[in-house]
């Protein structure tokens, strides 16, 4: 299974550019279907450290990041991403309970920038929903 | 002679005059050395001028106490039994009475015969000595009834100060083992403080004394044990509990020395820093059923200590499979659920839609499945529905079912997979187990092995073998070995093989491993696993017993 799954190329101006970094190939192909048929632009890698690589500064509206991950997890991405650029807006997802990354969370992000923590599993109208809310405030 | 006055002067005077006496008294003899002040002013005088007793008398239950004090004061005591005659007899002197054998009460003798006659005294001290090579040593005599009768005592101490010198002595004096139980954090304090722990310490070092403490304990309580034992001694042992390990001794400290003695002091005031204001008073025993019940209690409090302690890492194990197991499992049912929800929008994407609706649906079914299982294995109500039947013959059937099965010859058609056997009779491979349990068992392994060689294609091989081992107790056991020539077992895991979630590959559910040990140990077997000595690729091998 590739690991990158088509990414189009996305026009700068709106504020719908997404990128979904989850190590479950299944799962980022169904949200990126879903966001697509949306109105989103949305890029997936199933790899963590690829996602790094290819990022850079103004490229995305938003991060969707698993937590959970082999090699470099969600976390530790986010770490390394804001370094790149600290003004993109990140929303986390995890499969286990939320509670184990409440604290963690609220102690790295001080509340900016984030405060969305969801839990799989999702159903896509939720996802949007929260994702559209976050964009815009 | 008659009349208690002259026969005291007498008394006095045959035994100041002689450097040595022997002396033969009934059982009540012994009593009147104690009992009459005379007598025994007389006994303090003997002492210090160092006069030689040689004392033969009857020591029994009744005048035992009594006996081990006059110990202190003749030379030599011995026993025989029956003895009933009082004389004593010096170099030159014989005195003898009868008034001994009729008293009720202790009395100042008031009837005694003298005699200094050669012959008379000669023909006493043979007497005497005869009976002394008849007798017995009084020591071993004492210990005797002491351990027939539980011979202990037990006293109240009321000063605290005596209390504390008791406990120092004690624990001065012990020679194999000492249990100490400390009933506050202030009380382990005040111990440390007067030195006891150091003490104990050094003594297990230094004579290899048995110490066992027990005591509640805190961060300062903690930092303090550490600094104690720091060298690791296995015959110095501290038991620190908890709040929460329901221990709720905290008036009494218990110190038992070598199960023979007892000391129980009573806290009154914690508050106090120093020892000896803490405390009310303290009860020593050295009676055999009071001592052991303490030695009970302590045994019985360290059990609670470590059950607690199993119970909580018990706990902490349960609480991280549970959050393992929910995130496998909630990671399937997402996909579902999505592609659920696409499913109507996207005819054009049917195929792979449902395509990965039937892959996660059936993870998802293993994953419960294997969940379900481990958790009867926990909670150990795991049934094995036994019966006899061949091994061989189930190997090869299995075999025959991958060779035939859509999914192995899709992926896996190429690799080799054949059954070898070592001098074992095909036909006589009967054990008694769980035939579907086995079943999954060696399903698992074998998957696990396809796994590993797929990417060799047609240069994969997968043997298994069969043997047959002899154990020392005369089991016989039959051992499958199941070897693939693939890239091995990565050393990282090797540790955690056969642990919960320690493995997670793609089409696995991580518990494989863990339930197959789990179901072969419940039939009395061992599994273990190995990386090939000569070449690539790993050995998984799995023994049970033979049917007898």
């Amino acid at each position: 299974m590739p690991s990158i799954i088509t990414n189009k190329k996305t026009s700068n101006d709106k504020n719908n550019r997404i990128l979904i970094v989850d190590d479950e190939y299944d799962i980022a192909l169904a949200f990126k279907i879903g966001l697509e048929d949306h109105g989103f632009a949305v890029d997936v890698f199933n790899d963590a450290q690829e996602a790094l690589v290819n990022f850079s500064k103004s490229k995305y509206n938003l991060l969707l990041l698993d937590i959970k991950m082999p090699k470099l997890n969600g976390i530790e991405f986010y770490l390394k991403m804001k370094e790149i650029d600290n003004k993109a807006k990140v929303c986390f997802i995890t499969a286990s309970e939320t509670y184990y990354y409440e604290n963690l969370i609220k102690k790295i992000f001080n509340l900016l920038n984030t405060r969305s923590l969801f839990r799989k599993p999702i159903k896509l109208k939720e996802l949007i929903k929260a994702l559209e809310k976050e964009l815009n405030c | 002679m008659y009349g208690v006055q002259n026969i005291l002067a007498k008394i006095a005077q045959f035994s100041l005059e002689s450097k040595k006496i022997n002396v033969c008294g009934n059982d009540k003899a012994v009593l009147l050395a104690f009992e009459i002040q005379d007598y025994k002013n007389l006994l303090n005088i003997l002492k210090e001028k160092d006069i030689k007793i040689k004392y033969l008398t009857n020591i029994t239950k009744d005048n035992l106490s009594t006996c081990k004090k006059l110990l202190e004061y003749v030379g030599e005591m011995r026993h025989l039994d029956g003895i009933s005659t009082n004389f004593s007899v010096s170099d030159s002197e014989y005195l003898a009475t009868s008034s001994l054998i009729k008293m009720q009460q202790p009395q100042p003798i008031d009837q005694l015969i003298y005699s200094n006659v050669d012959e008379i005294v000669e023909q006493q001290k043979f007497v005497f000595e005869s009976l002394w090579n008849k007798s017995t040593p009084a020591e071993q005599r004492i210990k005797e009834l002491e351990d027939f009768y539980n011979v202990g005592r037990t006293e109240i101490i009321y000063n605290p100060t005596f209390s504390k010198e008791m406990l120092i002595d004690l624990v001065k004096k012990s020679k194999n083992e000492v249990l100490l139980l400390l009933p506050t954090i202030n009380a382990f304090l005040r111990e440390y403080r007067i030195g006891v722990f150091n003490y104990l310490k050094d003594a297990a070092q230094n004579r290899k004394l048995n110490v066992k403490i027990l005591t509640p304990t805190n961060d300062e309580i903690c930092t303090i044990i550490q600094k104690i034992k720091h060298n690791n001694l296995k015959n110095f042992i501290i038991y620190p509990f908890e709040v929460a390990s329901q221990i709720k001794i905290n008036t009494i400290t218990i110190l038992t020395v070598d199960e023979k003695e007892s000391l129980v002091i009573e806290k009154t005031d914690d508050s106090k820093e120093n020892f000896e204001d803490a405390i009310g008073l303290s009860i020593y025993s050295s009676s055999k059923p009071t001592v052991m019940s303490y030695v009970s209690i302590f045994e019985s409090l360290i059990n609670q200590i470590d059950l607690y302690e199993q119970l909580k890492i018990h706990g902490k194990m349960q609480e991280e499979f549970i959050n393992i197991a929910s995130h496998e499992l909630r990671t399937p049912v997402q996909a579902i659920i999505a592609y659920c929800d696409l499913l109507e929008y996207h005819p054009e994407k049917k195929g792979e839609m449902i395509d990965a609706l039937k892959r996660n649906a059936t993870a998802l079914q293993r994953l419960a499945e294997d969940i379900l299982v481990v958790t009867k294995i926990e909670s150990k109500t795991l049934v094995l529905h036994k019966e006899k039947f061949n091994l061989n013959e189930l190997l090869i059937e299995i075999i025959e079912d991958y060779k035939n099965n859509m999914y192995y010859q899709k992926d896996n058609k190429d690799i080799k997979l054949s059954l070898k056997y070592s001098d074992i009779d095909k036909k006589t491979c009967i054990i008694d187990a769980d035939y579907q349990r086995i079943l999954q068992v060696i399903s698992n392994l074998l998957d696990n092995a396809f796994k590993f060689t797929k990417e060799l294609k047609d240069n994969g091989e997968i043997y298994i073998t069969i043997e047959e081992r002899k154990q020392e107790a005369g089991q016989r056991y039959i051992i499958i070995n199941i070897l693939d020539n693939g890239k091995g077992i990565d050393p990282n895991i090797m540790p955690r093989l056969f642990t919960k979630f320690a493995t997670k590959s793609n089409k696995g559910t991580g518990l494989g491993l863990y339930i197959c040990k789990s179901i072969i140990e419940a039939h009395g077997g061992k599994i273990w696993a190995e990386n090939k000595k000569e070449g690539n690729g790993a050995i998984f091998s799995f023994s049970l017993p033979f049917e007898n």
